[in-house]
């Protein structure tokens, strides 16, 4: 009989927050330990940390001493890996079997850096190597370039890994301090998901002894010079990839963010998604392709959304969006019918992250962190009403908080 | 529940409740020819932009959205070697939803209206919907070039194909082809496609499955799928002539980094352990425990991504990796060295140990995904000897030991090297 999930949550007295989440019928463990510190924590305790600097513990982290804690996990038939977004840091791993073990070895991951000299230089690089790699990706260069319009000389600009200039500033000594840091109990998170015992699990995190190294880290917010005019360049290049960007400056934090967060998807959703008017009329007009989409990012005191695809017109695509993005436009086509199915459209999205306990877990990890329950999320959605979204537009469809960017093709 | 509904028309039905989804899938096979390859690909887009009754392809998004955001997919790609021209819709489990009495029969119908009622004007494919998806099509097309790795992963397949035109052009289609395609063509290949093609539905997940089978057989697919299809002939390519002179290209671009392929042959002799080639790729170059991630990556920092892949139909192994162009000679130096070694029989009883525990894993965790489930069912259908059941699995990888690893890796044969050179 289908069942609907629940979650078994405990904070310790050290803040480090745990979460179980039962899957029945499901093979596999998943586990995600989270921290809140990403790529764009580079101004902390009054100094300035080079960028890419939260990437560089994430890779470094698994060096242990002798080994590789990727070892670890294999000998435990787990797969591992991480990852590094603005704001966030995870570390995982996915088993079918010693889920206990497994865990063990993700607390050891996260409470035991090994960063040498000598280990922090042939990481070098290997990351060297992967920024190369993106900055081949018009897609990934069209997005730095669209963030460094909305925020200017921010870390959020920068690489998540950073540059190679930058990476020439990372040593082993401030890896360590940084890590100490923010790789805090209190600044972290663990999510599983799987057939597993809650209380052993606890036990098991209890008695791994997650220390506070210190007092708490000053993390400033970073204060945000006004958004640029807009720009573009020529690359090397066979499609024109055109951004539109918007920036949201909103106190707004917790639970209240992640529900506006949802209300920006959906008015966007209402305004240019692929069953709206305009879509079509993009598409009718030839200004897009069917790579036109669209991101709402609510993280921290980050709140922005990026509309991006290729183009044949970069001009006209900038001038339409301009145009149509307004509180008026979305008045004229959200009626009840279009609010009851972007609900339903929101709701069925929930349900299909739920055939994927990495979904559920990196979400639960994240959300965390904003005092959302995951679990929640359906009764989070029901709680949007038509007015909220027309009352939520009229606050960031403004005519002051966008700007542009164009990749053009050079001329051969 | 498997059934056959006319010849070479097949309907699985896979009562499954683990997921909060369903899924129906209708693969429509036939040969590849390179003649085609563009056409069905422009057809799985026209035909899913809009319909009879969706004329639009806003309207056919509202109707998804209305069925709580159902996900509605349709593509062209290789199997065996056949164009499989694929349809499907995934769709919310209506027993999580409250007063969705009818989801499923609704879903079946809005596939069955993307398959079978094509959004005609007069005797043609409406205007609107062909040239936005030509255009469309054309503008993927042309991303291509700006996507590195597709470029290197095309660049290699051309070279291992060189002898088969028939996979010559990639399954997403050919600019040439593209440009010359007309309505009327295109509505030509459409009513071949519905007449002729071997026909496999598979339905994955909470349904009743008597239930579902007369939903089907009184819908749109009962009266469609009636007539008897053309049978399906199971070749391979052969790569003799690339053993014998291997195929190579180098071609250079502006770009912050180089990339190489690498394809081997593996002829695998009868009675030999059919797991082995597998084994030896995780070893090689399968994983992050891997041959290749260890000494190429980690040891010498010289590469982020470098890995290899083994396709069980063809036997092929390829090597792809992204580097700096002045670390190539090392990195394929390196590369030869790793083979070597798994020739040479030094992999360790650990190494042994851990690629059969992946492989295992793998099997296990890919079954906690719907998909896992419509292929398998497609297997079964098309070519169940591929197929091994968990206890013939487990058997061959028990008894998998280091003279079959090195065996797979002495008749590993070079067949085709590309590099697409950064400057």
């Amino acid at each position: 009989m289908t069942q609907r999930l629940k979650n078994h949550v405990t904070k310790l007295p050290n803040g480090f927050q745990i979460s179980v989440v039962p899957l029945t019928g499901f093979n596999q463990v998943y586990g995600v330990a989270m921290a809140n510190f990403g790529s764009v924590d580079t101004l902390q305790n009054n100094k300035q940390l080079p960028a890419g600097i939260a990437h560089f513990i994430e890779h470094k982290l698994f060096a242990k001493p002798g080994y590789d804690i990727s070892e670890k996990f294999a000998k435990f038939g787990a797969n591992s890996n991480a990852y590094t977004s603005y704001t966030k840091t995870a570390y995982l791993f996915q088993t079918l079997e010693k889920p206990y073990e497994n865990l063990k070895v993700l607390l050891d991951l996260i409470q035991n850096p090994h960063f040498t000299a000598n280990n922090v230089a042939s990481e070098r690089g290997i990351i060297d190597q992967e920024i190369q790699m993106y900055l081949d990706m018009p897609e990934f260069v069209l997005e730095q370039k669209i963030l460094a319009q909305l925020y200017p000389n921010d870390p959020i600009a920068e690489d998540i890994a950073g540059s190679s200039e930058s990476l020439q500033q990372i040593n082993h000594k401030n890896l360590l301090e940084t890590y100490q840091n923010n790789y805090r109990p209190d600044n972290m998170d663990l999510v599983i998901v799987g057939d597993v015992d809650f209380e052993k699990i606890e036990n098991i995190v209890q008695n791994s002894n997650f220390q506070k190294n210190g007092a708490p880290v000053q993390k400033a917010l970073n204060q945000f010079e006004k958004i640029g005019a807009g720009g573009q360049e020529f690359m090397d290049i066979t499609q024109a990839r055109s951004a539109y960007g918007i920036r949201i400056d909103s106190d707004l934090s917790g639970y209240e963010l992640v529900r506006h967060q949802f209300m920006m998807n959906m008015v966007m959703e209402t305004l240019i998604g692929e069953s709206s008017p305009n879509y079509q009329e993009m598409s009718d007009l030839k200004i897009i392709d069917d790579s036109f989409s669209y991101n709402v990012v609510a993280e921290n005191n980050y709140c922005f959304i990026i509309i991006s695809g290729s183009t044949n017109n970069s001009e006209q695509f900038q001038e339409y969006l301009h145009d149509h993005l307004s509180y008026e436009s979305l008045v004229k086509v959200l009626s009840d019918e279009k609010f009851e199915r972007i609900k339903r459209d929101a709701i069925g999205a929930y349900l299909f992250a739920q055939n994927s306990p990495e979904a559920i877990a990196n979400q639960m990890a994240e959300l965390n962190f904003y005092d959302v329950d995951y679990l929640q999320l359906v009764e989070m959605i029901n709680s949007i009403q038509k007015d909220d979204l027309l009352e939520v537009s009229k606050k960031f469809l403004k005519d002051d908080n966008s700007t542009y960017y164009n990749l053009l093709p050079n001329r051969k | 529940m498997k059934q056959t509904l006319a010849k070479n028309v097949f309907l699985n039905i896979n009562p499954i409740k683990k997921f909060r989804t369903i899924k129906i899938q209708v693969d429509f096979l036939r040969p590849l020819k390179k003649d085609e390859t563009t056409g069905r690909r422009l057809l799985a887009n026209v035909l899913s932009n809009s319909t009879q009754n969706y004329p639009s392809f806003q309207a056919i998004n509202d109707r998804e959205m209305d069925l709580y955001g159902s996900e509605i997919n349709v593509y062209t790609r290789n199997l065996l070697n056949f164009n499989d021209l694929a349809f499907s819709v995934e769709f919310a489990d209506p027993s999580f939803l409250i007063g969705s009495q009818t989801q499923i029969k609704d879903n079946l119908d809005l596939l069955g209206e993307i398959i079978f009622k094509p959004n005609l004007k007069g005797s043609n494919f409406d205007e609107t919907a062909f040239s936005t998806e030509k255009r469309n099509l054309m503008s993927n097309l042309m991303s291509i070039q700006d996507n590195q790795d597709l470029v290197s992963a095309l660049g290699l397949i051309k070279l291992i194909y060189k002898n088969d035109p028939d996979r010559q052009v990639p399954i997403f289609g050919d600019i040439d082809q593209l440009e010359h395609i007309t309505g009327e063509q295109l509505l030509d290949i459409y009513q071949d496609v519905i007449a002729n093609d071997a026909v496999i539905i598979n339905v994955v997940g909470n349904v009743d499955q008597d239930k579902f089978l007369e939903d089907i057989k009184q819908s749109i697919f009962g009266q469609a799928l009636k007539g008897d299809r053309n049978d399906l002939q199971i070749t391979f390519s052969n790569f003799d002539d690339l053993v014998k002179q291997p195929a190579s290209e180098t071609e250079h671009k502006h770009l912050n980094q180089s990339r190489i392929g690498l394809a081997y042959e593996t002829s695998l002799s009868k009675g030999v352990n059919r797991l082995a080639p597998q084994i030896m790729n995780l070893i090689l170059g399968g994983d992050d425990q891997s041959q290749l991630f260890l000494q190429v990556r980690e040891k010498n920092s010289l590469a982020y991504s470098v890995s290899s892949s083994y396709q069980p139909l063809s036997h092929l192994v390829t090597i792809q990796a992204g580097l700096d162009a002045n670390s190539i000679d090392k990195a394929l130096h390196l590369i030869n060295e790793q083979i070597a070694y798994i020739k040479e029989g030094k992999v360790t009883d650990e190494q042994i140990r851990h690629a059969q525990k992946v492989m295992l894993t793998q099997r296990k965790i890919s079954s906690d995904t719907i998909q896992h489930y419509i292929m398998r069912g497609i297997w079964e259908t098309v070519y169940p000897k591929t197929l091994l059941n968990d206890e013939q699995f487990e058997q061959e990888l028990n008894d998998l030991d280091r003279a079959h690893i090195a065996g797979v890796a002495e008749n590993m044969h070079a067949i085709a090297q590309y590099q697409l050179i950064g400057d």
